[in-house]
């Protein structure tokens, strides 16, 4: 009878749930320290809640270089966001699996642990809230993040990396999205010749491009302000518009007409490297963009009111417009595109 | 020894209860429900631009139109008994309690929800669409919610706001057929009580039942109509289709929420929004 009992209760534990049968042996996995530059802005709170690690980014940057990430294993994060360009891929919108084009131009992946809105309509406030949408958007990686962690249990490499980064080696999707918000939060970009003349004051702009600097000031930098030459605002600048169906700018997030066509500023951080421009690749070069302020914008209701007070337009001499583009040609971090 | 055969029982008894079900007769707990897309009292017919057979529905402000494809989600059911205490079925879990009904697909008009507590019940109420804290697009969480709202013929992911469409309308209007094209979902961030951007496109509705459900005597069958006459021409919002809000490009989040309280009402003044029901069977 006692016999049966144990049987029982055996029984019973069986049931119940999980143990800590596994022998626990901590693994030494410290944070990084981030080398935020002085002139930096302050980071998004998301970056205190997920602090890269030592393993963790290690396991980030090995999922954002994946194809396995995709449905068909064709394209990797990498694939769009190539560091030899500043993490953007030199077209006009994003090219995904099988050739799909997305509606929008590939958006540098630089200083993102100092933005407060991610996708060029702000819709995400946290990167370990963006980096679900180009796995799963039909326009780009198509794939499911169940398919995604299938495929990377197969791999052993991952398993030990995951254990190594969290302590298990369970494959989660917000494990998978915080490694690779982890990996992104370390590309940090302030070493251009812009930041050795302004804040090391160890060089000096050349003529032009001092000239360039001062006009940047004078019709740029309401916009393009701070160490991160973005003001992180929305505007509608006039630009060409999207004909895409599901392209409404930020206001298919906010649900306001007064959003409509409205992006982000962009960073002008390497901004020599990440043509073409424009949110669909509206503009070739600099020179395109700059030539466009200087002829006139489209006006609309809610055209940025710097444009609608100064006749739409930048009115810029083609000397200025050198001298500008030698200046943004200082925004330029070589080390950080060539590590 | 007989201190042991107690223990033994008892010991028992909360496996029994662990062990499925019992053999009451299951369907009588069963509560249908049928889900009827009208324009008005008509049964909506899909077809494409040339379509001979589509239903034609006429707006108040004269605009014909007829749709090529009508899905939403249903989530959060729950059934109301007469002294107003409620029965939530699922509604936390989208893998059992959520639907996407699709005109195209006739399965998907019924909904079948099991193992309802014997009562009487007076109201029902849904959402239309999932609320905030579900819609995640989560596919770990409820895989086959997920896989269907997901299929290539379903397409009700919304992935750029990492959450589900809540209405999908496509079809045309307008005696030369220009494309319609009407997509709802929420875009809201942060945290409930203090979101920081977006729009909920979340619609709660309630409804009266014709007469009260006595679940647990008989299998009972609830047909909702979902009047899409009122897309256009509801009680809130009087619609005219144009270059500005046909198709998703233009008619932004802030024209959304227009059909959006014309289809689920505002949550407000019209709880209701475009649904009725017209029998308990």
């Amino acid at each position: 009878m006692i016999k049966q009992l144990i049987v029982l209760v055996l029984l019973f534990t069986a049931l119940s749930c999980g143990t800590d049968d596994s022998e626990y042996t901590p693994i030494n996995n410290p944070e990084i320290a981030l080398d935020i530059p002085l002139n930096f802005p302050t980071p998004n709170a998301a970056l205190f809640s997920n602090a890269p690690t030592k393993y963790g980014v290690v396991l980030g940057k090995k999922l954002f270089n994946d194809t396995r990430l995709s449905i068909d294993n064709s394209i990797s994060c990498a694939t769009c966001h190539m560091q030899n360009h500043a993490f953007t891929d030199q077209k006009k919108q994003a090219v995904g699996v099988e050739g799909r084009i997305g509606i929008r131009n590939t958006p540098p992946i630089q200083n993102l642990a100092f933005m407060n809105f991610y996708n060029w309509d702000g819709s995400k406030l946290q990167l370990e809230k963006q980096t679900i949408v180009p796995i799963i958007t039909h326009e780009e990686m198509d794939s499911s993040m169940l398919d995604v962690i299938s495929k990377l249990e197969q791999d052993p490499d991952y398993l030990e990396l995951f254990k190594n980064t969290f302590g298990d080696d369970v494959i989660t999707s917000e494990r998978i999205f915080e490694s690779i918000a982890q990996f992104e939060y370390t590309l940090i970009s302030a070493n251009s010749k812009y930041d050795r003349v302004v804040r090391d004051h160890t060089e000096t702009f050349t003529e032009s491009e001092a000239r360039g600097y001062s006009i940047f000031q004078e019709k740029c930098a309401s916009c393009h302000s701070t160490a991160l030459f973005t003001d992180q605002s929305f505007r509608n600048v006039g630009f060409p518009v999207n004909q895409a169906t599901n392209e409404a700018g930020r206001a298919r997030v906010t649900g306001l007409q007064y959003d409509y066509m409205k992006f982000r500023v962009p960073s002008l951080r390497n901004i020599a490297y990440t043509g073409p421009y424009g949110s669909f690749g509206q503009f070739a070069s600099l020179k395109a963009v700059l030539d466009y302020f200087d002829n006139g914008v489209i006006d609309s209701d809610n055209l940025d009111p710097i444009f609608k007070a100064n006749n739409y337009r930048i009115p810029l001499t083609e000397q200025d417009k050198i001298d500008i583009i030698a200046f943004m040609h200082t925004l330029s971090d070589s080390s950080f595109i060539n590590p | 020894m007989k201190t042991l055969k107690k223990l033994l029982t008892l010991a028992t008894l909360p496996l029994a209860v662990m062990s499925c079900s019992t053999d009451d007769d299951p369907v009588a707990n069963n509560v249908t429900l049928t889900f009827n897309n009208t324009f008005e009292n008509t049964t909506i017919v899909l077809g494409d631009a040339s379509s001979s057979t589509a239903t034609v529905n006429t707006s108040a402000e004269g605009q014909t139109h007829h749709f090529s494809e009508l899905k939403y989600v249903i989530s959060n059911i729950r059934l109301i008994k007469a002294d107003g205490s409620e029965f939530p079925y699922h509604v936390n879990d989208l893998d059992n309690g959520a639907i996407v009904v699709n005109q195209s697909k006739p399965e998907t008009l019924n909904f079948v929800m099991s193992d309802i507590p014997s009562d009487e019940y007076t109201k029902i109420k849904f959402g239309l669409g999932v609320k905030t804290d579900l819609n995640t697009l989560d596919e770990a969480r409820f895989p086959n919610f997920y896989a269907s709202a997901g299929a290539n013929d379903t397409e009700m992911h919304w992935e750029w706001g990492t959450g589900y469409r809540f209405t999908k309308i496509e079809g045309f209007y307008d005696t030369d057929n220009k494309t319609l094209s009407v997509h709802t979902g929420s875009t809201i961030e942060g945290e409930e009580g203090s979101y920081t951007q977006g729009v909920d496109a979340y619609r709660d509705i309630t409804l009266d039942l014709t007469t009260a459900a006595n679940v647990g005597k008989h299998a009972t069958t609830i047909t909702i109509k979902a009047d899409f006459d009122k897309l256009l021409s509801g009680k809130i919002n009087t619609i005219t289709l144009g270059e500005g809000n046909a198709t998703p490009s233009t008619h932004t989040a802030n024209n959304m929420v227009l059909y959006v309280d014309n289809l689920g009402g505002d949550g407000a003044a019209d709880i209701t929004g475009m649904f009725s029901i017209t029998s308990v069977d």
